[in-house]
């Protein structure tokens, strides 16, 4: 019974590698031997290229190009000077395509929304008209070049419009939409008045409105939320993955703005984050006032009424507030229902420590958040000091490295190719760990198969981190050129090499929701870790008497690959050499 | 603060030769300080308000008309935009909507206009507003109608 489920399993396992990984490794095949042999110059572009670029990082300059370019595009189109086009443009979000068909549709009406009037409302004829008007803000007559009006003819004298746009330009991106002063009238101010009667400062200020109304109101672009960020990012809507590095390198989820979050979705992540925020405030709150049910753990506020609690469906276990009890055994024979003797007598005799008690209670409720969120915050910790480290390495270690080794620091690369892959995999597994809080509990076998391939993956990560940092330091502090430099080399970059992939297929495993359990979940709830242990995937169990005597050596059936000493990799076609690493196959 | 008063100057000018002119506004500017103005104004006919006289108390700012003045009600009316208390009116062209081609004349032709036509939607006398939204305007305009006459009619001997 039990090595049947055993089996399948592993198989279960099984599938989730060879399916993955086998394709996976066909195509990165050629990469890594260049990779491997001789360090190519640009291994940073190797990273960048495993993904499909579906975004592109803007400069402020690029931005600022673009901006000008769709201007021109709507201008030359509709025959409408620039300042009417730019106008046109924030009002149908940046999109030329919806100003366009607005317009053809259109025009008139168009026009009416957005203020762009073709002549004037008012016109003046009469002599004394042509030679001073009066204002209609500070009601003063003024001679005509003290005047200036919009599309419409309404006349303000220049002092007003000054004060006008300045108000409306301090009251923050709304005067991107400035309209003439006229109550009764729509036509829009735009930038060439601004530029004509406004202070310097209130221009600038202008300009960078307009410039993050392009970015801000655009339906494809947003700012990198990382502080102090000035780049923007443009991202091509139905596209795969949200993630997106900008160039400041920052990693961003470009769905949500939060930091990137794959494998956890972004409502998970927004589920996990308001948790984090809001629950060291409740935990007090929840420690003092309330009890959880002893069944479900919910806690549970006793606001009313008598000891008989009955928790809300779907649990509904009925309990004794006073001694968390079932209810079945309250009654007659505990002293009646409203006063628990139970309770009473265990208190004479001092067993309960009621504010112990409680907070033991709640303790129960919490643990399996902190659990998670220790481990989330953990990971979040190693990532920062990675990333301190990966600076460190780039800035000061290389170069010593190069000088003690004798090695060009350009084929030195992979050591910085590592310590980005530890990076990056430090942000997966602090994700993994919000997924595993959500993993809903009576998914057995999900749960035992994630925790197992976040337990491989974490082990992975560790030799990764030790290798680049540990055995490293060897290298550092020789005297000279060391012999086994180059079996660094290899181990170290297959050992990134390996990290990766694993962790690629483990994303794209937890991303679809561990679908491969699905089918052959139900029978393994009674698998037990033996089956799961150990660095070799699921190769134990076959049945027809492959050694399960433990350790590396096991890994002898041919028929379905073998399992690298190395760097754990299950290899399928090739019999005598790690198709990952390079490394021998040993024990054969 | 010159602009300000200057142009409160030119408006205190036009009124009191527009006194005439419209018969419902009566814009008082206070002896002491021009940015201080009361105003009497008379309900609209065929409203629950007619025949009630209702005073504002209008606060100029030393930006205006660049910015808003502020208006209140200093006589107690039931209008779902005016707050019952404190007499402060919800109105977009004293809020965000503001020109600085209004006037305080303008205002008060606007406030009237209020009266006439109330936004039940954006209420500030929830009460009055709930009356109106759920369609009992007889409730609303009994209630309106003695206000109007409790607090703006000249008490009968």
């Amino acid at each position: 019974m039990d090595s049947e489920d055993d089996m399948l399993d592993a198989e279960s396992v099984d599938d989730f590698y060879s399916g993955d990984t086998a394709t996976d490794s066909d195509n990165d095949d050629g990469a890594d031997y260049e990779f491997m042999g001789n360090d190519s110059d640009d291994s940073d572009d190797i990273a960048v290229s495993r993904q499909q670029k579906n975004y592109t990082v803007l400069e402020e300059a690029e931005i600022r190009r673009h901006q000008e370019d769709d201007i021109t595009t709507v201008s030359t189109v509709l025959s409408i000077p620039e300042v009417a086009a730019s106008i046109l443009l924030r009002h149908y979000h940046w999109s030329v395509s919806n100003v366009h068909e607005a317009w053809f549709a259109d025009e008139d009406r168009v026009r009416k929304d957005v203020g762009l009037l073709e002549k004037p409302v008012v016109e003046y004829s009469n002599a004394r008209e042509l030679r001073e008007l009066t204002c209609g803000i500070c009601f003063e007559t003024y001679p005509l070049d003290r005047i200036n009006t919009a599309a419409c003819g309404h006349p303000f004298c220049s002092a007003c419009w000054t004060g006008y746009i300045s108000t409306s330009i301090n009251d923050g991106p709304g005067c991107l939409m400035l309209r003439c002063p006229d109550p009764s009238c729509g036509a829009a101010v735009g930038q060439d008045m601004v530029n004509m009667l406004a202070s310097d400062e209130d221009k600038e200020k202008y300009s960078r409105y307009l410039l993050r109304s392009y970015i801000e109101d655009n339906r494809k672009t947003k700012w990198c939320p990382a502080p102090g960020c000035e780049y923007a990012v443009e991202f091509v809507v139905g596209s795969g993955s949200y993630d997106v590095t900008c160039l400041c390198s920052y990693g961003f989820c470009w769905n949500c703005t939060e930091e990137a979050h794959r494998p956890v979705d972004c409502g998970t992540v927004a589920k996990w984050i308001l948790k984090n925020s809001a629950e060291s405030e409740n935990m007090n709150w929840i420690l003092a006032n309330s009890k959880p049910c002893p069944k479900c753990k919910r806690p549970i506020e006793k606001n009313q009424g008598c000891m008989h609690i009955t928790c809300t469906p779907p649990c509904k276990f009925e309990f004794c507030w006073l001694c968390l009890g079932a209810w079945l055994d309250h009654g007659e024979r505990t002293g009646g229902f409203y006063a628990c003797n139970r309770y009473e007598a265990a208190k004479q005799e001092g067993v309960y420590d009621e504010a112990e008690r409680r907070r033991e209670m709640a303790k129960n409720s919490l643990e399996r958040y902190t659990h998670y969120y220790e481990r989330w915050a953990t990971n979040q910790s190693s990532r920062q000091k990675a990333l301190a480290d990966l600076q460190q390495m780039q800035n000061v270690h290389l170069e010593k490295l190069s000088d003690k080794q004798s090695q060009p620091e350009s084929q030195l690369k992979f050591i910085i190719e590592a310590w980005l892959q530890i990076v990056e995999c430090r942000r997966v597994l602090k994700w993994t760990y919000a997924y595993g809080f959500y993993l809903p509990e009576h998914e057995q076998a999900k749960r035992q198969f994630f925790e197992y391939l976040q337990g491989e993956a974490e082990a992975g990560l560790e030799r990764l981190h030790q290798c680049a940092e540990k055995d490293l330091q060897t290298y550092l502090s020789a005297d000279g050129p060391s012999n086994d430099f180059n079996d660094f080399r290899t181990k170290l970059a297959g050992l990134t090499s390996v990290t990766r992939n694993y962790f690629e297929n483990l994303v794209r495993a937890l991303e679809n929701g561990l679908s491969d359990v699905n089918s052959q979940g139900a029978c393994s709830k009674t698998t037990s870790s033996n089956s799961v242990g150990g660095g070799s995937k699921g190769k134990g169990g076959r049945g027809r008497g492959a050694p399960r005597s433990g350790g590396p050596s096991r890994n002898s059936d041919d028929s379905s690959g073998w399992s690298c000493d190395q760097c754990t990799y299950l290899n399928v076609g090739s019999p005598t050499e790690c198709q990952m690493c390079h490394q021998r196959r040993q024990n054969t | 603060m010159q602009a300000s008063r200057a142009r409160l100057f030119k408006e205190y000018k036009e009124v009191q030769r527009e006194k005439v002119v419209d018969p419902d506004i009566q814009l008082v500017c206070d002896d002491s300080n021009i940015f201080k103005w009361t105003a009497l104004i008379k309900g609209p006919s065929e409203t629950p308000y007619e025949g009630g006289v209702f005073q504002l108390a209008f606060s100029v700012p030393e930006q205006y008309p660049l910015q808003p003045p502020q208006v209140r009600f200093l006589t107690k009316i039931f209008h779902p935009n005016v707050h019952f208390k404190t007499g402060e009116i919800c109105l977009d062209i004293l809020k965000n909507a503001w020109s600085p081609a209004w006037t305080l004349q303008s205002v008060c032709r606007a406030i009237i206009a209020l009266m006439a036509h109330p936004e039940p939607d954006s209420p500030l006398n929830c009460d009055s507003g709930n009356l109106l939204r759920s369609g009992d305007i007889r409730g609303f305009q009994s209630m309106a109608r003695m206000y109007t006459r409790l607090a703006a009619m000249p008490k009968k001997g």
